[in-house]
């Protein structure tokens, strides 16, 4: 008899000649998520199986929280031949529970005696008349007694929900606009859930924003990096143009005039980083930037698919998923950001294009490009 | 160039304490409760650090407990007091104390004791005529700090103490020393308060050491229990390294280092206020005696302080903004604020704070580096 764990995959992504490669990754990533634990994992009879682990319940929180795995269940594994061992072990797993509960049984070894109407009936009663506490309730149980024949016997009562999505990288790369607030660490796990490997830009303002701030970012994709298998961010010195944009440009049109160049540099690194889309955590009319002709203005610089997983979020959904995948309390410490710093008093919620333009025009924009690019530094995390 | 600017936070172990602490970690380690004689030895250098401590205070033949530090000893001489009084006695708390003190005032008034804030005036020491109307014959305690941790203005303590005596005599008076213990003189027998907090990594000692001298007469009970060392009132294993190291701190610290700060700390000011003419003092004029050798709080609007802050940490010049300790909060400070100063210019203000190791090759460097930065700086903020 051996404790281990059962992971389970969305079957709907099962479907076609992708399987096996599905598969092969989440397996990488399951593999990935225990290191550390001493677990094995592998896959058996289209399952995957972690076991040896040393600590259940870490083992079951790092493997909810992998993208691509739809549930667990800490099962126990058998000899199938011993029909007694198996009820017995059945109800030693179900003698603590009180309500109501059924045998669900399922045999794949279609040569075992029993099939699986004489399991539930057998097994069922023995549970029955070991604990006064549960009634039989085939319809509505409040638990489920699973038994599996298989080439071993597999019995299991919990199913742990686990996060869902794909596994990472499964679905191509993206770069990630990551600043030191809530949004946007929230819409990069969002795509990355959807088995999109991201890599992230961080816009840093020395002096204007402190190593404190930088480190900040950098602690938001370490908690990132875990269900997205790792993280680079590219940390790109932005005070010369903001400055730059500060003495030459209208007020009312600094902060998009900024916007646009932190997607011109963010879509080149995307370029080198063989991404396929930017990811914004943007939302419709959160702030001044971010009204439809704003989000429009800043879109018009960018060659790429730009993702907004959060632009019909109200901030508090935002804040409840950020306080779930961990980032809140991160994002929530006081350093200032490169956003905040410039902030105009008045904002353009309609801005003209003709008046970005002419903004920009006083500014040797490819120079500042380059030499911005040129500064920044990877930090693999 | 690396410059220390911010000795308000904390200071440098000084080379005498450190060499105490390869010596203790070789032959003096023993748990000063032991029976064996090693033990004993530990105790007695204990006991005698408690004498050369007394005596850098003024307070031959008063008590003293070491504890883990300022806020420890803050809190046992509030706390502690306290509970020797009846529910219902009043404790007046000055609007611009260290948190260490100001966050005690809660824990009074759940366990039945009122507090009220004692207004401050524009120089950032107790308002007086506000205090005499303040002290009535409820009144058990009066807390104080010696030099302000922020703007280094030093509290009037002699008229404080006249203002108790005649309104209230059986009040007690608490004093915060924790940034003037040895910078500021403090003679605490003569002057006639119940109670001094002091703490040890200020003046060059260890991190996690501190003191709480009190009258003889004076109730303080115990906080903190246990095995009842020091006297019962601080239970648990001393921290022998932490006291011992206070001790030879206060007996490396030479009366003529706080003249030599202030000489530095005016010529630090003079030279700002030539080079960029717009800065401000908060607090009390720099040269004065209600404004302590080692602390100099300077608005330089309209540079945000955060900025210069980064601004000159590239440049190797570690200052801060307010205080350490309130700093993660980024909040205007409050004691700026109590003192009436503008949001904008608060959020402006930097703190210098000197030691005992600071040059004037640091203090030229720095006015430099500065002026430059505020060159630059002041073009880029909001419009």
């Amino acid at each position: 008899m051996q404790e281990l764990l059962l992971v389970r995959y969305g079957e709907i992504f099962l479907k076609g000649l992708n399987r096996p490669y599905f598969i092969r990754s989440l397996v990488r990533k399951v593999r990935y998520a225990v290191r550390g634990l001493n677990a094995e994992v592998w896959v058996h009879d289209g399952r995957i199986f972690v076991r040896g682990f040393s600590e259940l319940d870490e083992c079951i929180d790092r493997v909810t929280r992998v993208f691509g795995v739809h549930s667990v269940s800490p099962a126990v594994e058998m000899p199938k031949e011993d029909f007694d061992a198996i009820c017995n072990q059945a109800i030693e797993m179900t003698k603590d529970l009180k309500g109501t509960f059924k045998v669900n049984a399922r045999r794949s070894d279609k040569r075992y005696p029993m099939d699986s109407p004489a399991i539930n009936e057998e097994a069922g009663y023995r549970i029955l008349n070991a604990n006064p506490d549960l009634k039989v309730d085939v319809h509505h149980p409040d638990y489920m007694m699973n038994i599996e024949i298989r080439d071993k016997a597999y019995l299991y009562v919990k199913s742990i929900p686990a996060v869902g999505g794909m596994p990472v990288g499964t679905n191509g790369n993206a770069t990630l606009l990551l600043s030191g607030g809530i949004d946007s660490p929230v819409a990069g796990w969002m795509i990355a859930k959807r088995g999109v490997q991201i890599n992230a830009v961080h816009f840093h303002s020395y002096p204007y924003t402190s190593d404190r701030a930088k480190e900040k970012v950098l602690d938001l994709a370490r908690k990132l990096s875990f269900s997205c298998c790792g993280i680079k961010v590219h940390v790109v010195p932005f005070t010369e143009i903001q400055m730059a944009i500060h003495e030459k440009c209208p007020e009312e049109y600094t902060t998009l005039i900024m916007r646009r160049y932190m997607m011109r540099i963010a879509e080149r690194i995307a370029r080198q980083e063989e991404s396929e889309a930017l990811i914004t955590g943007e939302s419709i009319g959160q702030v001044a930037s971010q009204t439809m002709t704003a989000l429009g203005t800043t879109d018009a610089v960018v060659g790429m698919p730009v993702f907004r997983p959060l632009i019909g979020f109200d901030k508090s959904e935002i804040i409840a998923v950020a306080r779930k995948i961990g980032t809140l309390e991160i994002s929530e410490l006081p350093y200032e950001d490169c956003c905040t710093v410039f902030t105009p008093r008045h904002p353009a919620t309609r801005p003209k294009m003709e008046k970005i333009l002419e903004g920009e025009s006083r500014l040797d924009t490819e120079a500042l490009i380059e030499r911005a690019l040129a500064g920044t530094e990877m930090i693999r995390v | 160039m690396q410059v220390y600017l911010d000795n308000s936070a904390t200071t440098r172990p000084c080379a005498e304490v450190k060499a105490l602490v390869a010596e203790m970690a070789e032959d003096a380690w023993f748990n000063p409760s032991a029976l064996y004689k090693p033990a004993l030895e530990v105790q007695k250098r204990i006991d005698r650090t408690r004498e050369i401590v007394l005596q850098a205070a003024g307070a031959a033949g008063s008590r003293i407990v070491f504890t883990s530090g300022g806020t420890e000893s803050d809190n046992l001489a509030i706390l502690g007091h306290m509970r020797s009084r009846r529910p219902g006695s009043r404790v007046l708390i000055s609007s611009v104390e260290h948190p260490a003190v100001s966050a005690c005032a809660d824990e009074l008034k759940r366990t039945g004791y009122p507090t009220e804030e004692i207004p401050a005036g524009n120089d950032g020491t107790v308002d007086l005529t506000r205090l005499a109307e303040m002290i009535t014959p409820d009144t058990g305690l009066i807390t104080v700090m010696q030099v302000n941790n922020e703007t280094g203005a030093a509290e009037p303590l002699e008229e404080i103490v006249q203002l108790r005596n005649r309104l209230c005599p059986e009040a007690a008076i608490h004093v915060d020393g924790v940034q003037g213990f040895l910078r500021v003189p403090m003679m605490f027998n003569k002057l006639g308060i119940q109670s001094y907090a002091l703490s040890g990594h200020k003046i060059h000692a260890l991190k996690g050491t501190g003191a709480l001298i009190f009258a003889r007469n004076h109730p303080v009970r115990p906080i903190q229990f246990g095995g009842g060392q020091e006297s019962g009132i601080r239970s648990g294993t001393e921290n022998t390294f932490g006291i011992l190291g206070l001790g030879t701190a206060v007996a490396s610290w030479h009366p003529e280092d706080c003249g030599r700060i202030r000489e530095l700390k005016n010529r630090l000011w003079s030279e700002i206020s030539r080079k960029i003419p717009s800065a401000q003092v908060n607090g009390p004029d720099p040269a004065s005696n209600s404004s302590a050798p080692h602390i100099l709080n300077v608005a330089l609007e309209p540079v945000r302080s955060q900025t210069m802050l980064f601004a000159l940490e590239g440049d190797g010049i570690y200052v801060s903004a307010g205080s350490a300790c309130a700093s993660r909060k980024q909040k205007v400070s409050p004691v700026l604020k109590a003192m009436g100063i503008p949001t904008a210019r608060a959020d402006c203000s930097l703190r210098f704070s000197l030691s005992r190791e600071t040059t004037e090759e640091e203090i030229l460097y720095t006015v430099e580096r500065l002026a430059a930065r505020y060159e630059m700086l002041k073009r880029f903020v909001r419009r």
